[in-house]
């Protein structure tokens, strides 16, 4: 009974979402539509929020007779995980998706003054594409269907390798920053169809970008880091496809953000800034519509129906198309009054956009190539990790280096790149005695990973020094560029020594034995069967002596889950600030040994520490209360 | 041809070889990491070469899993041909004899040396190209 209201509300919901769509963009604008707008979309909204937060109310309290949430969900989670089991598969992370788009319409519903010229045309886009997106719901994808007359007793339990917090946690950040990027995409277009360029609109998104990548970033990086403690393969980035999917409107989403700052500045780089603003929502879709197509292969790819994928790549496609149709007829109206300086700040933003242009194509070559190339040659291919290496590795680095020199630009005009200049020669001289010294000390003639670590070295030390003009000799900085900038060095340097450094072996152990790797000394202390609340596992204990006879205990697992039968992996980390100590137990052999593989993980923390220290930036960027740019 | 036209001309010409030789690079890039996919059946039809990176998939034949010290060896099938694997390091969880199984690695005198051995995160996963009846 209580699914049927909730079912109720959003289809209400949904018919309220079209009203609000059709006022604002097909009838004429006077100030009491922009009220009957605004109120619309709230009325909608809240249904839709109700909708939602009864069916939080039907997981929590196991209501069985709910057909996704018996498949789902088991009374025996705990309520934290009953929750989350909702964006555990495609019908409920696509409602929670929706719901997370009516959020990001509804704040900017009540932040932005009825009077603001572009905000019933915003609201109206953000609506249609709602009402696109809860038809996609309830038609194909209906999270209300109900087991009747006879609910069975219990659940089925949700994959136990999502009962984890930073999984509970990491679909809902991830898709807030997906859906995010719907108001700088609605704005724009709002923009375009008005047709008048006067208007100052970048201004009025910026922090709602910000916040958006934010979320973005944070929801990758939670991704990252559980990967490498649960699925217990060590490593951070698998370039898997959705991994792919959900890196490429990061790029897209970077890259605008630098955009806007000029195009709030000067007007330039309008064109990039709006084509950015639609490309990124575009990714964001495309990841939608990969993820729940079931076209590829992954992971983390929910199971496929044909129907649903046709549905949301006729959709995504008509939402392309129109935005794309819309840019080339508004064109003349946002072509610059002048052309880009040479070498000014503008001129390094722009061509970092194409080479962040450069990196969306080849991934996304990379994840629908085989798509193609199965179809055209029924062969069956993979694209994997040294493709992508092979192009990220030295556009980042080309990237890096405009960024390098860009920080001695200024805005609207040129400036002489003098290479010996005080900074430049000073971050140049340093960053290079540093890479010869890491290439003797660690032995390596790795020409990429030195030039990565050299591009690094470079952006940390030359905005070292601009943070040490501005402790002593009061020179301005933009904080929120300097800490970010900061992290991307350091992600630089991190990952570099990452891969430098790091090394994995499977040893073979028995009780009571050790065995040595890397100075290290592992001893197979006891080996026993535990029980868990909904699992048993064997447990192993290993005590490790490092080099400098440290002594720590590790204790991997193997469980079974007694409810789907399904075996993980639990990984035993020793963290430390350099490195991790990985250790994962296998099967044991006939003479009675056990195989454990061990993975000693260099600056494996900074990796996410950069990713958190980034979005820290973003953060203090959307609580400032100054004017500044990013 | 008037100055201003002729710079457009020139600049329109760097902007199209500029995008040119990316794309070409990038594709050549793809080209040469491609890892192709194939069946113990299609394995025996191809000529693969001892340094090209592939990938092979079917089912792990009962009775077919040695081990020795970290080494594990198991033969993939699609019940029709085989191949002998020999993998060093943990296999999944997942990994078992009767079930399905990804290899990605080099293939060497009729041996594949597995650099890799994936097992999807789903129980009823089956390898592409194989249409069998998983009843476990």
């Amino acid at each position: 009974m209580i699914v049927e209201i909730s079912h109720f509300l959003s289809l209400l919901a949904t018919g309220l979402f079209f009203l609000a769509g059709y006022f604002s963009l097909f009838v004429s604008s006077t100030s009491y539509t922009s009220n009957l707008i605004s109120r619309t979309y709230s009325q909608a909204f809240l249904l839709l929020a109700s909708s939602f937060l009864i069916y939080v109310w039907l997981a929590v309290t196991d209501n069985f007779s709910v057909e996704y949430i018996a498949n789902h969900s088991n009374s025996a989670l705990p309520i934290f995980y009953k929750v989350s089991s909702i964006w555990s598969a495609h019908e409920g992370s696509m409602f929670l998706w929706i719901v997370f788009l009516s959020i990001w319409g509804f704040i900017f519903n009540i932040a932005v003054n009825n009077n603001d010229i572009l905000k019933p045309k915003t609201i109206g886009i953000v609506s249609f594409i709602l009402v696109g997106f809860l038809l996609f719901l309830l038609l194909t994808s209906n999270p209300f269907a109900t087991i009747l007359p006879i609910a069975p007793i219990n659940g089925a339990d949700i994959n136990p390798v999502l009962q984890d917090p930073a999984l509970a946690i990491h679909p809902p950040t991830l898709y807030l920053g997906y859906v995010g990027f719907v108001i700088p995409f609605a704005s724009s277009l709002a923009f375009l169809i008005n047709g008048d360029s006067n208007i100052k609109w970048e201004k009025s998104i910026k922090k709602w970008s910000v916040m958006a990548w934010v979320f973005l970033t944070i929801g990758i990086s939670l991704g990252s880091w559980w990967a490498y403690y649960e699925l217990g393969w060590g490593g951070y980035w698998f370039w898997d496809p959705v991994e792919n999917v959900a890196l490429m409107p990061w790029l897209a989403a970077t890259a605008f953000m630098h955009s806007l700052s000029v195009s709030i500045k000067s007007s330039h780089l309008r064109i990039w800034t709006i084509l950015l603003s639609i490309l990124v929502f575009s990714l964001s879709l495309f990841g939608a519509f990969i993820v729940r197509s079931g076209i590829i292969d992954s992971v983390h790819s929910f199971a496929n129906d044909p129907q649903r994928g046709l549905y949301l790549l006729a959709f995504i496609g008509i939402i392309i198309v129109t935005s794309v149709l819309l840019f080339i007829s508004r064109f003349s109206m946002i072509k610059p009054s002048s052309n880009i300086k040479t070498l000014s700040k503008e001129s390094f933003i722009s061509i970092n956009n194409i080479l962040f242009g450069t990196l969306i194509f080849a991934i996304m070559l990379g994840v629908t190539y085989p798509l193609f190339y199965e179809y055209l040659f029924d062969q069956k291919i993979s694209v994997g990790a040294p493709f992508y290496n092979a192009i990220f590795i030295p556009i980042v680095i080309l990237a890096s280096l405009f960024l390098f020199l860009s920080v001695d630009s200024k805005w609207s005009r040129g400036i002489t790149i003098d290479l010996f200049k005080k900074p430049i020669a000073f971050s140049a001289i340093f960053s290079i005695i540093f890479v010869i010294t890491i290439s003797f000390l660690f032995n390596t003639t790795d020409i990429f990973i030195l030039l990565s670590i050299f591009a690094g070295s470079l952006i940390i030390s030359r905005y070292f020094i601009e943070i040490f003009r501005y402790l002593f000799n009061k020179k301005y900085l933009n904080p929120y560029s300097a800490i970010a900038h900061l992290a991307l060095g350091l992600l630089l340097v991190s990952i570099s020594f990452n891969s430098l450094l790091s090394t994995e072996r499977a040893l073979n152990i028995k009780l009571n034995e050790y065995e040595e790797y890397e100075d290290m000394k592992v001893y197979f202390k006891d080996i026993k069967l535990i029980e868990g609340s909904n699992y048993d596992a064997v447990k192993a204990s290993f005590n490790i002596e490092d080099e400098k006879g440290n002594n720590f205990n590790l204790n991997p697992e193997k469980r079974r889950y007694f409810t789907r039968g399904q075996i993980t992996t639990e990984t035993a980390i020793h963290i430390t600030p350099i490195k991790d100590i990985y250790l994962t137990i296998g099967d044991q052999l006939d003479d009675g040994s056990w195989i454990v593989n061990i993975q000693i993980n260099f600056l494996i923390r900074w990796i996410w520490f950069s990713a958190a220290l980034m979005s820290f930036a973003g953060i203090m960027l959307i609580f400032s209360k100054k004017k500044s740019n990013i | 041809m008037n100055p201003i036209r002729k710079k457009r001309l020139y600049s329109i010409l760097f902007v199209f070889l500029f995008s040119v030789s990316g794309i070409s690079l990038i594709l050549y890039s793809l080209n040469s990491n491609l890892d192709f996919f194939f069946t113990p059946t299609e394995l025996k039809n191809n000529i693969i070469p001892p340094e090209k990176r592939i990938k092979i998939g079917g089912m792990v034949l009962e009775g077919s899993v040695e081990r020795n010290g970290s080494k594990v060896s198991f033969v993939i099938t699609d019940y029709e041909n085989s191949i002998k694997v020999i993998f060093e390091g943990i296999v999944p969880d997942l990994f078992q004899e009767g079930s399905g199984v990804v290899a990605l690695g080099y293939i060497n005198n009729q041996i594949f040396y597995a650099k890799e051995v994936l097992a999807k995160h789903d129980e009823n996963y089956m390898p592409p190209n194989i249409d069998i009846e998983n009843d476990s």
